[in-house]
């Protein structure tokens, strides 16, 4: 594994073969064997005694502590290491100090020691610098830094800064004699330096090892926290091949085992997408989301994701990959979207609300009575214009006469509002500005509740009974009139009739009593005289019919008056080439004069065969129209013909006397009668024409119950 | 069998053309027609003789009525049919008349319907007639 540059900077052998001389073989083979750098030490405390000293002892340090203690002895009694416990600080204890000088020394005897002690302290350190800086080319490496200037013991430098590496600090502390030769003490001191290089060599493996170790946890730790993420967490390369995906994103970029067609489909979709997007977003930076949507292949859902991608850097700067997260935005999207119309509807209400409150104050400001709102405490909040005459805003509210109109609408508002009752109809007296003077206000109220059930607001509207008395005389009287001048119209008629009768009687009887008493050139004059009087008789009988009043009045059924009046012309009517069509309802008995219902009937049957000189149909239908109060209802007449129609121009005039479309075969005066009739009997009649097409008459009484 | 005597028909009315055509009309009929211009001289006519049948106009002279007439007649004989002839008569009238078992025409009239009626009364009154006397 050793690049061809750690290569050349190994040592050479020759050097390491003659180092390896000073030591005896057996005792080289016993260091390489060990596996372990705990077995180090008692090997080399072996080998002390196989030299022929009498004890040794390795004192430890603990970089954590900062306790010197044993951690290795041979042929000491367990109460002689008592002495040796110590504290890197204690500087006073000579072989503190010994340690931190880091130099092989030779201790006079203290305490209950006979013989000097050899100290030989040992440190972490190597010619070759650590695999980090080798890699990363840094001069920074510990075991270098120890090797080539081994200063006094720096307990904070004792880190590598390349490979983190933790020194390990210890000293092998041996009695010798007094008299212990220089071939002696150099043989222990190559034993101890070789023993310290194996046990560099494999602390540093060590150190390693645990570091694999570590990073293996810690991997496993972050693939722990991958998998167990709800969101999809891919790790792709920088050719945007996936490296790792978590289980969340399995779900949507893995094919499943046994997946339909479609499922496949849906996985191929989702990393053409995918990796689509990772393009783009590799493209525009170093950090940036966008909106991506999968497919489920499972549930074949779309979800909407936000995925947030972010680049991966291997040691050299270069970037070597991407890491993206995928955040399912489809609720917080869909609640997004809810929240928004949601904001819509409301605004959307509102602008209802205003439209009614804007109708209202229209239908406020129109009603033309004065209208007065007020709260629960009676107190007023909004005041219509009119009201705003009677009880004044700004300098009008000081005039004495408005004050007092205030003062009595309080009253009347307190009471009210605090009463039970849900509405009021009461008699107020009000001064009034415009005629200056106090007229009486029918004063109508009303309560809005609020949710609670209390009372919200009241609304007040004051009508001016003295002018609405007004206006309803006047209607009355309009009525008055119009009867009166019916009434009037009718007399005239009648006397002119009554006045025309006498001399007509005598012309007709005296035409009846010439036939056979003429020469025969007058016999054309005579039937002039004829004829012409038998009209004028015509108009009289009409005239004088619908005045006579002399009919039986009670109740009586008018589909059977239709009957007897289509029966009466029906050989009329088939002659003609007129088809009748009648549709008769179930009528309730009205109340009225059949025979002048019977003359009505004629009247519009015969204008109706009149109008259809080429034949046509003739439709009558009556229909009782049912009360929706029960109370009030009313019975239908509808006769429509196909005839020649009346003139726009007549239709408005139809109706009254002397009006004819039929020139000189008409009296004019027919509908005249049809109309007085209907009036007479509370009824209505109306009137639809087009020339050429037909009309219709439809007639309406009111039946009450 | 003795010739029938003809039925004396007594009109009154207050016009003169009016009543000179009933006249001729009737005369016409084969009836003997006695004519009265206003209710004095019909009052006059009638106590002097019997009448089978009394045709009057409702408005004469003044303010008098056939009314009056028709009580003058009925007065002296209940049987005597009477015949109300009009140019303009309301409800109360007709009414009025009904309940008197006093027929009414309506002016003008109808001049074959007025004569068929005549002949019907006349008939009917004179059998009824007929019957009292032979019992």
């Amino acid at each position: 594994m050793a690049t061809p540059l750690l290569r050349k900077q190994l040592p050479d052998p020759g050097s390491f073969v003659e180092r390896r001389k000073s030591v005896r073989d057996s005792t080289a083979l016993r260091l390489l064997s060990a596996e372990r750098s705990e077995e180090i030490f008692p090997i080399l405390l072996e080998e002390i005694i196989a030299l022929g000293f009498p004890r040794a002892l390795v004192l430890g340090v603990d970089f954590e502590t900062g306790a010197v203690r044993p951690v290795a002895a041979l042929k000491y009694q367990p109460n002689q290491l008592q002495r040796f416990h110590s504290q890197l600080w204690a500087g006073e204890n000579p072989l503190v100090s010994a340690l931190h000088a880091l130099k092989p020394a030779i201790l006079a005897p203290s305490g209950g020691e006979r013989e000097p002690l050899y100290c030989h302290p040992l440190l972490y350190r190597n010619r070759n610098q650590c695999w980090e800086a080798e890699r990363e080319r840094r001069r920074e490496c510990l075991a270098v830094q120890n090797f080539r200037s081994p200063h006094k013991l720096q307990l904070q430098e004792q880190v590598c800064a390349s490979c983190a590496m933790r020194a390990y600090a210890a000293m092998v502390v041996v009695p010798v004699d007094r008299q212990a030769r220089e071939g002696e003490l150099r043989q222990l001191r190559n034993l101890i330096e070789t023993a310290n290089r194996y046990l560099a060599r494999l602390f540093k493996v060590e150190h390693y090892y645990n570091r694999m170790r570590d990073m293996d946890v810690t991997i496993s730790q972050m693939h722990t926290v991958m998998q167990s993420m709800a969101d999809p967490v891919i790790l792709t390369d920088s050719h945007h091949r996936v490296i790792m995906l978590n289980k969340a994103a399995e779900r949507f970029f893995k094919m499943p085992e046994g997946v339909t067609e479609g499922g496949a489909r849906a996985v191929e979709l989702n990393n053409l997408y995918f990796s689509a997007a990772l393009s783009s977003m590799a493209v525009s930076g170093v950090e940036s989301h966008r909106d991506l949507t999968l497919v489920d292949v499972m549930e074949g859902e779309e979800v909407l994701f936000e995925a947030v991608c972010a680049p991966t850097f291997s040691s050299d700067g270069v970037r070597s990959g991407m890491v993206t997260v995928m955040r399912d935005v489809t609720d917080l999207r869909r609640a997004d979207q809810e929240v928004r119309s949601n904001l819509q509807k409301l605004r959307d209400a509102e602008e209802v609300v205003r439209q009614d409150r804007d109708r209202l104050n229209l239908v406020i400001e129109n009603v033309g009575d004065p209208i007065v709102v007020a709260d629960g405490a009676a107190k007023v909040v909004l005041l219509d214009p009119l009201a705003k005459e009677l009880f004044g805003v700004g300098d009008v509210a000081r005039h004495p006469a408005v004050v007092r109109n205030q003062a009595r609408l309080d009253a009347y508002l307190t009471a009210f509002t605090f009463s039970f009752a849900d509405s009021q109809n009461r008699p107020l007296r009000l001064h009034n500005p415009a005629s200056n003077s106090e007229i009486e206000y029918a004063a109508r109220s009303g309560k809005i509740y609020d949710a609670r059930g209390q009372v919200a607001y009241t609304v007040t509207v004051l009508r001016d009974l003295t002018a609405w008395k007004k206006l309803e005389q006047l209607q009355l009287e309009r009525r008055m009139l119009e009867v009166e001048k019916f009434a009037a119209t009718g007399r005239l008629a009648g006397t002119i009739a009554h006045e025309i009768n006498n001399p007509l009687e005598a012309i007709k009887n005296a035409i009846y009593l010439l036939p056979g008493k003429l020469k025969p050139p007058a016999q054309p004059v005579y039937d002039i005289l004829k004829s012409e009087t038998e009209r004028v008789t015509r108009i009289v009988r009409q005239m004088l019919g619908l005045y006579r009043n002399t009919d039986q009045v009670g109740p009586f059924d008018l589909n059977s008056v239709v009957e007897d009046t289509l029966t009466l012309f029906a050989r009329q009517l088939s002659t003609a080439s007129i088809s009748v069509e009648k549709v008769l309802g179930n009528l309730p008995p009205i109340v009225g004069s059949a025979d002048q219902f019977r003359q009505v009937l004629s009247n519009l049957v015969v204008n109706a065969r009149d109008s259809m000189a080429k034949g046509g149909r003739l439709a009558i239908r009556t229909r009782h129209v049912r009360a929706t109060d029960g109370v009030h209802g009313s019975v239908n007449i509808v006769l429509a013909d196909t005839g020649c129609g009346i003139p726009t121009d007549m239709l408005q005039s139809v109706f009254e006397p002397f009006v004819s479309t039929k020139g000189e075969k008409g009296t004019g005066l027919g509908l005249w009668i049809v109309k007085g009739i209907v009036e007479n009997h509370s009824g209505g009649i109306r009137v639809r024409s087009r020339q050429g097409k037909g009309t219709v008459f439809k007639l309406s009484f009111p039946i009450v119950r | 069998m003795a010739k029938a005597k003809k039925p004396q028909v007594l009109v009154v009315e207050d016009e003169a053309p009016v009543l000179l055509t009933y006249r001729l009309m009737l005369e016409d009929q084969g009836y003997e027609v006695f004519c009265a211009l206003s209710s004095q001289d019909a009052t006059a006519v009638l106590g002097s003789r019997r009448f089978d049948l009394v045709l009057c106009d409702l408005s004469l002279e003044q303010n008098h009525t056939g009314f009056e007439v028709f009580e003058r007649v009925h007065k002296r004989d209940p049987e005597v049919p009477c015949v109300l002839l009009t140019g303009y008569a309301n409800r109360e009238t007709t009414e009025r008349a009904e309940q008197a078992g006093i027929t009414v025409f309506f002016k003008p009239i109808e001049i074959d319907e007025f004569l068929l009626t005549l002949k019907k009364i006349l008939r009917n009154s004179h059998g009824k007639q007929a019957k009292a006397n032979r019992n």
